[in-house]
């Protein structure tokens, strides 16, 4: 799918603690080896007991709106032909305290609402600079 | 060990628009501090500490050399790139004199955003890393979006109306007409202006959110003691607080706590330091990065529950001397001067001198709640002496 913002609107720098979330293809979730406690985003240090190894726990990629706001205002500047566009928290339906940021890509600016039942989409970007295939995950209202 | 210490003397230079200052920002700092020590009726070769908040770019070395200051006794800063260090820099210094590290320790924040660019204003590179993958990516950035957010499920959990984030921004407006010193003096604000004003990020108006101006403010925290031999009536510091709850520091709105402006256990702590409740506060001032935040900091620091803030600050509860709770007297950061909140720290002692241009009567306690939604929160508390 096309990109939400912009084309030349930044990409994340993939590393260890967001690989699996921006390659994947599917919303994962670090999951603590030792105590299999969920948290996002990635940490170094397992928030319940100070573990240090995780894996990943694949989700189903559905979920509600939890909050959102729509951005009116360009900051900076050059995304005021971006503007209006809608960010939104959704909280996961197989882990509700998991609440992960993204764009709401399917739906106008005006019909956006707390509750909302939505689905995980991903738009591919091949970063050529950094020779990985990016599959940015967003959200889409569920039909 | 509360109230030890206390306010000796305030000062602050001109307040401008952003970009407006002929001065820099390390003259501005210079300025106001004089004029805080000057007020106090010490002389700048007495001081012997510093505190300030937010990454000072002003730091120590300068100041005690352009200042002429025989010792640095004291010179420290809470963590913190936000507002939320603003009573907690006031607080550090109050510790550190009641413990008998320095004598007169000069609290500051100054600012020339002309001189030195803008906050909030950062534009990404082609890649970001860390933390910011998960928020940048999607474009948002700024403090604007991450309160808006707060605050979008702030409404939605307790139905709070647009109408109630007004009366923030209209009361720091009305506040700012009765102080020839604020940005916006002369300048009224209507209901139905701040209604049909722009949208920046929804649930915020233009008016919802923070101007940028340059200028600089200042106090001078001494021994209760040799506060009273000074010039002023001295303003005791009853107590301080930092606070942020369990995993409330977990990023990009994951914590259990969410949405809060991270002020529950700074309200919690306070008042039992003091050993006071919100009732006995007479007038209160608080941050204003964003409206939204400043209704979450008032119920969280306890003076109504969430679901009660509609009402309490309806119908004048907030606005003008004779309210319940007045607050941001003069203006705040909205109407008087967004000096990072300094500008509240000085209102708030004026209130207990009794010489504030919105001026409360027979005030015995005096609240600075500092910039909610950024962490850890911190708030700081006035008392007659």
């Amino acid at each position: 799918m096309q990109r939400y913002m912009p084309d030349w609107w930044a990409l994340p720098a993939i590393d260890d603690n967001n690989r699996e979330f921006f390659t994947s293809g599917k919303i994962v979730i670090q999951a603590c080896k030792s105590c299999e406690t969920l948290q996002h985003p990635p940490e170094d240090v397992c928030h319940a007991c100070q573990g240090t190894t995780f894996n990943w726990r694949a989700c189903s990629g559905e979920g509600v709106v939890y909050s959102h706001t729509v951005v009116e205002h360009p900051i900076p500047a050059a995304l005021k032909e971006r503007v209006p566009y809608i960010v939104v928290v959704v909280s996961l339906d197989d882990h509700p305290q998991i609440r992960v940021l993204g764009n709401l890509v399917n739906i106008d600016p005006e019909k956006v609402e707390v509750g909302q039942p939505v689905h995980a989409v991903f738009e591919t970007i091949e970063d050529k600079e950094n020779d990985v295939t990016l599959k940015i995950p967003q959200w889409a209202v569920v039909n | 060990m509360q109230g030890q210490s206390a306010i000796a003397g305030i000062g602050e230079t001109t307040y401008y628009k952003r970009g407006q200052s002929p001065k820099s920002e390390f003259q501005l700092a210079i300025e106001a501090i004089t004029k805080a020590v000057e007020d106090a009726g010490l002389e700048l070769k007495d001081i012997d500490g510093l505190s300030s908040y937010m990454e000072s770019r002003n730091d120590p070395a300068r100041l005690s050399a352009a200042l002429g200051m025989k010792n640095v006794a004291f010179a420290a800063q809470p963590w913190g790139d936000g507002g939320n260090g603003l009573a907690a820099s006031v607080g550090i210094a109050d510790a550190a004199v009641s413990a008998g590290y320095a004598k007169n320790i000069v609290v500051f924040r100054a600012l020339a955003q002309g001189q030195f660019g803008r906050f909030g204003q950062s534009k990404p590179a082609t890649h970001v890393s860390g933390n910011d993958t998960f928020s940048a990516v999607y474009g948002m950035l700024s403090p604007a979006h991450n309160c808006a957010i707060q605050t979008t499920r702030f409404m939605h959990e307790y139905g709070v109306t647009q109408d109630s984030l007004a009366e923030i921004a209209l009361t720091a407006n009305a506040h700012a007409q009765l102080n020839p010193r604020a940005l916006r003096y002369g300048k009224p604000l209507t209901r139905e202006e701040y209604h049909a004003s722009r949208w920046i990020t929804k649930p915020f108006h233009i008016y919802d959110c923070c101007p940028e101006n340059d200028g600089a403010a200042a106090i001078v925290i001494t021994s209760r003691e040799r506060a009273r031999d000074l010039k002023q009536t001295p303003v005791p510091i009853l107590a301080a607080a930092q606070g942020l709850g369990l995993r409330d520091g977990a990023p990009l709105h994951n914590g259990p706590g969410f949405p809060t402006s991270f002020n529950r256990e700074v309200g919690q702590q306070i008042w039992q330091r003091a050993g006071i409740t919100p009732k006995d506060v007479q007038v209160a001032q608080f941050y204003e990065n964003f409206t939204g935040p400043v209704l979450m900091a008032i119920a969280e620091m306890g003076f109504c529950e969430p679901e009660e803030i509609n009402e309490f600050v309806a119908n004048g509860n907030i606005q003008g001397p004779d309210a319940k709770l007045p607050i941001n007297t003069s203006g705040g950061n909205l109407a008087e001067c967004y000096m990072h909140g300094f500008e509240l720290i000085n209102e708030a002692v004026r209130q207990v001198r009794g010489d504030s241009t919105c001026q409360v009567a027979d005030v015995q306690h005096s609240l600075v709640v500092s910039g909610p939604g950024y962490r850890p929160g911190s708030a700081v508390l006035f008392s007659k002496d």
